[in-house]
């Protein structure tokens, strides 16, 4: 009987431990892996002003904002600038799907290719965060933006300088200004 | 009160003037290095989170209230004006316009444009993330390390939100006084430790910050300003040196002391002296200039206590000591054989080859006394059957085998080593010893290729062997002058037999009364 309630209670102190843990995955808050993922993005750039030929039509593309401004950015909260940012990254594999079905140059079409493969760790990254925002919110193709926080560009090469700017923008803005990942630097 | 207010309001301000003009220098150093640094007509950086874009003002137009208009777009949305304001550089007496953005959008491209009288002056389009000029870092500190030739530098980056882990920093450090430094360039971290440096010296360091390039861009800073740091001495302490130095005195004053105690000793083991036979003979180098006839001339007597011993090619003859012969009657038979033993003489002489028989004469008792005793050996039983011995004369004779020849005299000869000895009685039998010692060849001195041993007198039926013609015989008498002792150098016997006719008066008497043995 007294081992019982011994083994009773280690379970119950092991259930509690197990229920404050937060998120089931470990918050990523290396910011070189995002900087990583940047430097492909200005590297897809490079490409496409090297590129002389199949190099995606001229097509216009629905892309988030990019510009930031210190001082209400900072004014935001964290959660709605997740929000932001999910959707910004939704619409940017959005319009990189569309704009490698385009590209018939193949250094160009695998370099958009991981540009999206990018996008889609990102992504999981900001969940490992648990910044609260809603999960797997790809838009569907046709459907039109409803905030207005996204824009048109006419082209490819603009496309990958929004991809470009979003990514060191508000995204690193969000990854290092994470909680999470305050928590563990303090 | 009111007083009390107004000094704070004035401190304030004062402190507002301060801070202004310290950002102003900061602005006003920023402009004139895009000044020099900058091909674009527009110059644009970010200070702090605002972008200020300025441009030169033209030579030709000296008008100061000219009309310039600055405008910038962003994302498609509608141009924005900014104001225009004018600085005049000190340092190189220029003039430029300028605008600061009052919100400046990152991360979107900027469209700025600038226009005069209506005309657009110059245009542009850049990013303002890419454009960031950072001030100096802060607080540099130099620290000497405990390690030798290593300094450690930090400092604190400067007052920039957002961008604390992307920028990177370059460190550079020389020598005080010397143009030739060294850069060291490190990223996010704001320590460094400088190694490999020279001990004990004064080296000034410098620091500048600049955007990593990933996410923001930008200018390099102004270098701090020096800081002076010391590295530490060397491990080799002056007074561990001179410790050193000290003891090393000590132990070679030591070495030296025993040295020179010791110095004889080690002369002659480290310097052997060459042996000489100087002390064997005295005064033979120093006096007589290594004439060795001469100092034997002087140094016989005491030389001879000395055995040197010259070993030649021929054997040693043994030395035999004859008894006493009495030279009373044999008249005849003498002077028969004085003609004989003369004849024998110049044979010998003839033989010889040395010059030493030129000048050796038999004495005259000594020819007798040869005579004699070369009657004694050819009629060996005569001998036997009457002998009288008388003492005062002792016949030595000399017996040399050539070489090779009676091999088996001379093993008789060699069996005896006893030294030689005679004794000299004046009355009464003698008894005397024979012996063989090591003698030396008397061939030179005596000019006999042959000698011939002969038994003692002692035991008067030993009858003498017959030999042969060419006999030398040595007569030692008693000349009176006590023991005569015979050594077996050459030169002894040359000298000895010198001497002989020194005998005096004694060898005189004996002529007259030259009688053979009584046989």
């Amino acid at each position: 009987m007294q081992t019982f309630s011994g083994l009773v209670s280690v379970l119950i102190v092991f259930v509690w431990l197990g229920g404050n843990q937060v998120s089931p995955l470990r918050p990523i808050c290396d910011l070189r892996v995002l900087e990583h993922f940047i430097r492909e993005a200005q590297d897809s750039e490079v490409i496409m002003r090297g590129c002389r030929g199949g190099c995606g039509a001229m097509k216009s593309y629905f892309v988030p904002l990019t510009s930031v401004d210190f001082a209400f950015w900072e004014h935001i909260d964290v959660h709605e600038q997740a929000v932001e940012v999910q959707t910004g990254l939704s619409l940017l594999v959005q319009a990189l799907s569309t704009a490698m079905k385009a590209v018939s140059n193949s250094r160009l079409a695998s370099a958009l290719d991981n540009n999206i493969s990018n996008i889609h760790s990102l992504s999981q990254i900001l969940h490992s965060l648990d910044l609260q925002q809603a999960r797997s919110t790809v838009l569907p193709d046709d459907s039109a933006p409803a905030s207005t926080q996204s824009q048109e560009v006419s082209s490819l090469p603009e496309l990958l300088q929004v991809q470009s700017s979003f990514l060191r923008g508000k995204v690193r803005l969000l990854l290092s200004a994470a909680p999470a990942c305050q928590r563990q630097n303090s | 009160m009111t007083k009390m207010r107004s000094d704070r309001l004035k401190i304030v301000f004062m402190l507002c003037l301060a801070f202004i003009t310290i950002g102003g220098q900061h602005f006003e150093s920023k402009v004139a290095q895009l000044l020099r640094d900058e091909t674009e007509d527009i110059k644009c950086f970010v200070e702090v989170k605002d972008l200020t874009c300025f441009w030169e003002e033209e030579e030709e137009r000296n008008n100061l209230h000219d009309q310039y208009t600055f405008t910038y777009s962003y994302e498609n949305k509608n141009k924005m004006a900014c104001v225009v304001s004018s600085l005049s550089l000190l340092a190189s007496n220029k003039t430029v316009f300028y605008c600061k953005l009052p919100k400046t959008p990152f991360f979107t491209p900027l469209d700025v444009q600038v226009f005069r009288d209506g005309r657009m002056l110059y245009s542009r389009s850049l990013n303002a993330e890419n454009f960031l000029f950072l001030d100096s870092p802060r607080n540099l500190t130099v620290m000497s390390s405990e390690k030798e030739g290593q300094l450690n530098v930090s400092w604190l980056p400067p007052l920039l939100k957002y961008i604390d882990d992307s920028m990177i920093y370059e460190v550079r450090y020389a020598v005080e006084g010397s143009n030739m430094g060294k850069v060291e360039v490190i990223k996010v971290s704001t320590m460094l430790s400088l190694l490999g440096l020279q001990p004990d010296t004064r080296y000034k360091v410098w620091v500048r910050v600049k955007p990593d390039g990933v996410a923001y861009k930008g200018y390099w800073s102004a270098w701090t300003e020096p800081v002076l740091g010391v590295t530490q001495p060397s491990d080799m302490d002056p007074l561990i040196m001179l410790l050193v130095l000290f003891i090393g005195l000590i132990l070679c004053l030591l070495s030296m002391t025993v040295i020179m105690s010791h110095h004889k000793f080690l002369l002659k083991k480290l310097w052997p002296d060459i042996p000489t036979p100087e002390h064997k003979f005295p005064g033979l180098f120093t006096i007589y200039k290594g004439d060795f006839k001469e100092w034997m001339s002087q140094n016989n007597g005491s030389m001879w206590g000395r055995s040197v011993h010259v070993y030649t090619e021929e054997l040693p003859s043994p030395l035999e000591v004859l008894s006493e012969v009495s030279l009373t009657s044999h008249g005849t038979s003498q002077r028969e054989e004085r003609q004989a033993v003369e004849e024998d003489e110049e044979k010998e002489s003839e033989r010889s080859d040395s010059g030493l028989t030129d000048r050796w004469r038999e004495p005259p008792e000594a020819y007798c006394l040869v005579e004699q005793l070369r009657a004694l050996q050819e009629n060996p039983e005569s001998l036997s059957q009457s002998l009288l011995l008388q003492s005062h004369d002792t016949y030595v004779t000399l017996n040399q085998n050539s070489q090779g020849d009676d091999e088996r005299q001379v093993d008789d000869v060699f069996e005896e080593t006893l030294p030689l000895q005679m004794l000299f009685t004046t009355a009464g039998t003698t008894s005397l010893n024979t012996s063989h010692s090591d003698l030396s060849s008397l061939q030179q001195s005596l000019g006999s290729g042959r000698l011939s041993s002969q038994s003692s007198f002692e035991y008067p039926n030993h009858t003498w062997p017959p030999k042969g013609p060419g006999y030398a015989y040595v007569a030692v008498t008693d000349s009176g002058l006590g023991r005569h002792r015979m050594y077996t150098n050459d030169y002894k016997n040359e000298i000895f037999l010198h001497k002989w006719p020194l005998s005096g008066q004694h060898t005189q008497s004996r002529s007259e009364s030259c009688m053979g043995p009584v046989w």
